[in-house]
């Protein structure tokens, strides 16, 4: 049980971080709360199994892995580029205003859920798994699909990290995020910057819909408020704009899920409520999360 | 006695002439007023008046939650508890206590309030961007909790109401719907006027204060945290009115509406659609939602069907159609759809009465 509770909190924990930081991301440097981010996350499942489809990808007959790291690399630039489409269209005229951008991200959510309604029909797709098998680990079954989201979504967090520290690119990001206009005044193209950031953002949520769905099963698909709700709890416990917070929050949340999962069987839908007490709960002790940048009082 | 009576009507005409005629936005407001009043006398299809009824639920709802947000700055996303739990507490008490429901309703905006206070108290600490995300975990908390306790709530579709708790229990369905509407929109009018009132009045200066500048206000020796506390208990009280008037109207509490994420988002839609910061945008943004939700049906389902390749995805089309046209609005007219129209009214006056002043 306690073997259950270790393992598998530590394995959706990680990919949830993946999840969480493309929203602490967007927040961090362009300061919009992107209620679009669930909306990735599906999108993310839903394009992954269109594009193996239509390249002609088959579990039994033709399981290959070349078919699905194409999908899985084309699927996360299509919804990148989604991203980027919604950031032009919908969040760059009303950047100066938060809660219009709020307003207009829910309405690009239901859109974009439309959107796959239309293109899908109304079905659960299912998302095959990345790697098929899986091995003994503490006397558990652990799939080989999970071990690596595991290692894929700590690897490209690792990677981000090093890119926002060392990169040119990601100097520009935390200048952005500490001072939009200074930065502004010192060369830097906010415009492209944030599109570039909302690109990142949404194929970070993107890969995590592909990598959490299959364990999941479908009922999660085309529910985007779940993954919306997590990467909120998530963020907010790490602290907002936090790279090190989403990382703690997330697997806080990820052995909360599960615990829930072992101690409760069979009452799934307290999952979402006991992450979010957890949440309101590191609220009261700690207002702003655990690694939240300092908000000024002005 | 007679010349009594006249000259109090004609006292009565002049200044509703000066107050009301001659002043371009209010004119407007009064014109919709008579539109509503007049509304069921011509004999609509009973589901456009439920469609209106909820429609002006709504727009208590989004009016209470302007107060909160654009006076105080308390940006809430789970305004649907105080929705949730007045939906809740009201069918509960009149279904299983048989309490009616002149009782039900106050007590449970009263109760509404009370929750609000307890809750602003740890919330009051969160600021900015962590008020907006934690308090939209609360309303799925308790969804959660309601859904979980099945014997008296309910489970899925929460807690089935009969026709004697209706608002007004009548036998015949269009006089009962008719009566039902009218009271309905006295409500809304009697909270939007306290609303403006508590907003326009000294205390509605004080939250704008607090949110233009909260360190200054403390430093001028406001009590803040009073001052807030009391923006979300009214704020709250109004909301729980919206709820039961939804639950009683509909004759169920499912949870996943009362409490949703969706009717946490309506208001703030709305409220940015309509213009914050002025009780009487919310209400026009309620009527635009709803009203562009309807007609986009009504047009577009029926036009649809007449492009081949479209024929079948006329449904979804539809919706983005109608999101579209709202994104398109915000972005637009981003202070809101009532703040441009009074703008422009009051623009026109203007240079009307700078016109006259030339000829003169």
């Amino acid at each position: 049980m306690i073997e259950n509770l270790i393992v598998f909190g530590a394995l959706s924990g990680a990919v949830y971080a993946l999840l969480a930081l493309g929203f602490t991301l967007i927040y961090g440097v362009a300061d919009v709360i992107n209620m679009a981010h669930g909306a990735f996350y599906m999108l993310g499942a839903y394009a992954f199994s269109i594009f193996l489809m239509n390249l002609g990808y088959n579990s039994i007959t033709n399981p290959s892995s070349f078919l699905l790291l194409t999908a899985l690399i084309l699927a996360t630039i299509f919804v990148g580029f989604v991203g980027i489409i919604i950031y032009r269209l919908f969040v760059h005229p009303l950047i100066e205003n938060p809660l219009s951008v709020l307003v207009v991200t829910i309405g690009a959510t239901l859109i974009l859920q439309q959107m796959i309604l239309l293109w899908f029909g109304d079905v659960d797709m299912a998302v095959p798994k990345l790697l098929e098998g899986y091995t003994l680990l503490l006397g558990l079954k652990v799939a080989y699909h999970s071990l690596l989201s595991l290692v894929l979504s700590l690897g490209l967090i690792a990677i981000l990290g090093i890119f926002i520290a060392r990169s040119k690119i990601g100097g520009a990001m935390r200048a952005a995020a500490q001072d939009r206009e200074v930065a502004m005044l010192m060369g830097i193209n906010t415009e492209r910057l944030y599109m570039l950031t909302m690109a990142i953002s949404a194929s970070l949520a993107a890969i995590a819909g592909i990598l959490l769905n299959p364990p999941a099963a479908s009922p999660m698909l085309r529910e985007w408020t779940y993954p919306l709700v997590m990467s909120f709890a998530i963020v907010i416990i790490g602290g907002l704009g936090s790279i090190k917070g989403s990382l703690v929050g997330a697997f806080i949340i990820g052995y909360v899920e599960q615990a829930v999962r072992v101690f409760f069987p069979g009452m799934g839908y307290l999952q979402g409520a006991a992450a979010l007490t957890v949440m309101v709960l590191v609220l009261v002790l700690r207002p702003r999360g655990f690694f939240g940048k300092h908000v000024e009082a002005e | 006695m007679i010349k009594m009576v006249g000259a109090l009507l004609r006292r009565i005409y002049s200044s509703f002439a000066t107050n009301i005629l001659d002043v371009p936005p209010r004119l407007l407001a009064f014109l919709l007023l008579m539109v509503l009043l007049f509304l069921p006398v011509a004999r609509l299809d009973l589901y456009i008046l439920r469609i209106v009824t909820i429609a002006l639920i709504f727009a208590i709802f989004a009016a209470s939650w302007d107060l909160l947000v654009g006076r105080a700055g308390q940006v809430s996303l789970g305004h649907a508890l105080f929705f949730g739990i007045g939906a809740y507490l009201s069918a509960y008490l009149s279904r299983f206590h048989g309490l009616p429901l002149w009782a039900t309703i106050p007590l449970s905006m009263l109760f509404c309030a009370l929750v609000a206070v307890l809750l602003g108290f740890p919330c009051l600490r969160v600021k900015g961007p962590y008020l907006t995300l934690v308090t939209m975990a609360f309303p799925l908390i308790l969804a959660v909790g309601f859904f979980a306790l099945d014997p008296p709530f309910g489970g899925e579709g929460g807690i089935a109401l009969t026709r004697a708790q209706r608002l007004f229990p009548m036998e015949a369905l269009y006089p009962q719907r008719v009566a039902e509407y009218y009271l309905i929109l006295f409500l809304l009018l009697v909270s939007a006027i306290i609303l403006y009132k508590i907003a326009n009045s000294k205390t509605g200066i004080v939250l704008v204060s607090i949110l233009d500048d909260e360190s200054a206000s403390k430093a001028c020796g406001i009590n803040v945290t009073k001052y807030k506390l009391l923006a979300w208990a009214i704020s709250a009280f109004f909301a729980g009115l919206a709820g039961c008037l939804y639950a009683h109207y509909i004759q169920a509490t499912p949870p996943t509406t009362v409490l949703g994420l969706t009717t946490s988002f309506y208001p703030v839609i709305m409220t940015i659609l309509g213009g914050i910061g002025t009780i009487y945008g919310p209400i026009v943004g309620a009527f635009i939602l709803w009203s562009l939700m309807e007609f986009t049906l009504w047009v577009l389902t029926d036009f649809f069907q007449f492009i081949p390749f479209i024929a079948n995805a006329g449904d979804e089309l539809r919706i983005i159609v109608y999101i579209g046209i709202i994104i398109v609005f915000i972005i637009k007219w981003p202070k809101g759809i009532s703040k441009f129209v009074v703008e422009k009214l009051d623009e026109l006056t203007e240079k009307r009465e700078l016109d006259e002043r030339k000829k003169k």
